[in-house]
């Protein structure tokens, strides 16, 4: 049985990754890991440790979200929240587990505004040694 | 499903579960050189420089370097209280939840408050420089003389910076590294070139040879010290973290006292060697003809045409650079505050795409552009005074933290002499100092005649009238906020546990979680 990583930050974009994951994974009987990660931005300074906390807190929502939106798939879905930021998070988590592929939402940002906010899906088709899925998510 | 781990980067073993959100923290190794950046970065050297040196020399002549030393000591010793505090309350960092820890949730609630409205006033003088020198670097001496073009750009800076601080724009450690260095090498190449001047005789009109004398302290009268000492302090404002990210670099046994230290002579050898230059190379006149704008002024003689723009661009990217290392520090303030109920809960919002706590960071950027706007319309000279208030403000919430640290730990205090000097004596002496600077100079400005600009607010002067104002409004926020939600206001002070210094009692919570 394989795995197939998802990676979720809360948005529209994240829940139409979630499905198309979703619907491989039945397909294949791969079960399927929601993966938030939350390494605040900034690295240090005070009161790092309370926005993170904020953070988690926001990120055990999401992933809840995500598993209750899965259900009725009769896939297996587990949950994980990763204190790195998300590209590194979802490398980590797949690596460790040896997923079967990656998958994410893309805000489908122009090339220019992807790379000035960061780009996960960017960042994960550079850095990934295995195959990653981007599916596009409803543009705003 | 059984637990899976995720490797670490660096400082430990598995620190994920499914579904359980970790409290671990430090897993962002800082190495070495990272750790003294961060010291030295956070403090802005080129920028706070360039917004105070001029008017430190206005109020202490030739004794510059020694207030800049002097002023030195204070923060230093509180900054042990910083340490001992981080161990006891990791991470959390900051006055806030230290104050209200080790002497009860009103005095934290003032420390936050402070906190926050000198963040509010570092960005209008931030911007100030921001925007004048963004007309030096093009040579536009019209737009850079006119009141209005430069409150535009300031302005224009402020959003850009609010704007990078909420969608989380980080530079990577590498290019703070890299800008650090850019920074501290235009700094020596120009005091380098500015003593050769001096001594080849082609130095300003009033160039005169440095004398050891400038950096004795005993040469300064009572006044001076405590006029020069309170601007000073903003200088070194921001070095003080260095003693809180001690805990998260690579090599916590020996790596971070080194860190400490090195950052320490770097800001300290800058500050002095670029001061002695400064005011030799075309004496007091130089530093006070345009002080608040000295780097400006002095590059353009010392380097000529087209080198000077290098200091300027060095000025303007500490001060961008420090906006990471002020705003997003102090926007968390906010967020814990409003996550232990102490100011209205939307403040502790973090943006669901870039996890920034972006409502604090919006608001404080939107007040910072009123407050500036507002100093402007009202008087254009008004940057000194701003600055003297801010000085009041950052004396008041390090000092408190002094003490803080020694009520905190007071039941360990006689368990050793290591105990008793670094987190009795020191950050309570080093706070004592502070609060000496600071009372004397709120007798001293409320005679407005000892205000540098000269203006007198309800017949005092306006430093003073800056900052008690903001400190009435604060306790009036605090009330409103206390009969909303008085559970936050209901904590009693705490003391560290016993035996949490030996390890044999664990961490107390934090202080954002009621209990």
């Amino acid at each position: 049985m394989g795995l197939i990583v998802v990676g979720h930050d809360g948005s529209a974009s994240g829940d139409a990754a979630l499905d198309r994951a979703l619907e491989i994974a039945a397909g294949l009987g791969d079960q399927v890991t929601v993966v938030f990660g939350y390494a605040p931005p900034g690295l240090w300074g005070g009161e790092i440790a309370e926005h993170e906390e904020a953070i988690s807190e926001y990120g055990e929502k999401v992933v809840a979200a995500a598993k209750e939106h899965a259900s009725g798939h009769g896939v297996e879905v587990e949950t994980q929240l990763v204190p790195k930021k998300a590209s590194e998070a979802l490398l980590a988590v797949a690596e460790e587990r040896d997923a079967r592929m990656i998958v994410v939402g893309s805000y489908g940002d122009p090339p220019l505004k992807g790379a000035i906010l960061g780009s996960t899906p960017n960042k994960l088709l550079h850095l990934s040694d295995r195959p990653v899925l981007v599916v596009p998510g409803s543009r705003p | 499903m059984e637990s899976a781990s995720v490797p670490g980067d660096g400082v430990g073993g598995d620190r994920s579960r499914p579904g359980v959100e970790d409290k671990g923290l430090k897993k962002n190794a800082i190495g070495f050189v990272s750790s003294v950046v961060i010291g030295v970065a956070s403090t802005a050297p080129g920028y706070s420089l360039a917004a105070t040196l001029g008017f430190v020399a206005l109020a202490v002549g030739f004794q510059a370097p020694a207030v800049l030393l002097i002023s030195f000591v204070p923060m230093f010793l509180v900054a042990g209280g910083y340490y001992y505090m981080n161990k006891a309350d990791p991470d959390c960092g900051t006055s806030f939840s230290w104050v209200t820890k080790a002497m009860g949730p009103q005095l934290g609630w003032i420390a936050g408050w402070t906190i926050v409205v000198a963040d509010i006033i570092v960005m209008a003088n931030l911007a100030q420089i921001a925007g004048l020198y963004t007309f030096e670097l093009f040579s536009w001496t019209a737009a850079a003389e006119s009141t209005a073009a430069v409150t535009a750009v300031g302005v224009i800076w402020i959003v850009i910076m609010t704007t990078i601080v909420v969608i989380g724009i980080e530079l990577s450690a590498r290019t703070q590294v890299g800008l650090l260095a850019a920074e501290v090498v235009t700094l020596a190449l120009f005091a380098i070139v500015a003593l050769i001047k001096v001594y080849s005789g082609s130095g300003g009109a009033h160039a005169i040879h440095p004398s050891l004398s400038w950096i004795n302290p005993f040469e300064l009268g009572a006044s001076e010290i405590s006029a020069g000492m309170l601007l000073a302090v903003f200088i070194y404002w921001g070095w003080d973290t260095t003693a809180t990210v001690n805990e998260e670099t690579e090599d916590p046994g020996e790596a971070p006292g080194r860190a400490t230290v090195i950052s320490t002579l770097i800001l300290l050898g800058i500050y002095i060697v670029v001061a002695f230059a400064a005011q030799s190379y075309d004496g007091i006149q130089g530093l006070t003809a345009e002080p608040e704008d000295v780097l400006s002024h002095l590059g353009t003689e010392v380097f000529g045409s087209p080198l000077d723009k290098i200091l300027i661009i060095a000025v303007l990217t500490s001060a961008a650079a420090s906006t990471q290392t002020t705003i997003l520090p102090t926007a968390r303030t906010t967020l814990s505050m409003a996550r232990a109920n102490a100011m209205p809960k939307s403040l502790g919002k973090v943006h669901p795409r870039f996890l920034t706590p972006h409502v604090s960071t919006i608001l404080m950027g939107t007040l910072s552009v009123i407050w500036y706007v507002a100093l402007t319309l009202v008087s254009e000279d008004i940057l000194f005074d701003s600055l003297a208030a801010l000085g009041l403000m950052i004396a008041f919430y390090i000092g408190l933290t002094g003490f803080a640290c020694t009520i905190y730990y007071r039941r360990e205090l006689l368990h050793s002499i290591k105990n008793f000097f670094f987190i009795g004596v020191g950050p309570s002496f080093g706070g004592a100092i502070l609060f000496y600077l600071l009372i004397k100079n709120a007798i001293e400005l409320s005679d407005p005649a000892n205000s540098e600009s000269g203006n007198s607010w309800f017949g005092i002067g306006p430093p003073l009238v800056i900052a008690v104002f903001f400190l009435i409004l604060g306790v009036l926020l605090m009330f409103v906020q206390w009969s909303k939600f008085p559970e936050f206001f209901r904590r009693k002070p705490e003391v560290v546990p016993a035996g949490f210094l030996e390890g044999e009692a664990p961490a107390p919570g934090p202080t954002g979680v009621a209990d």
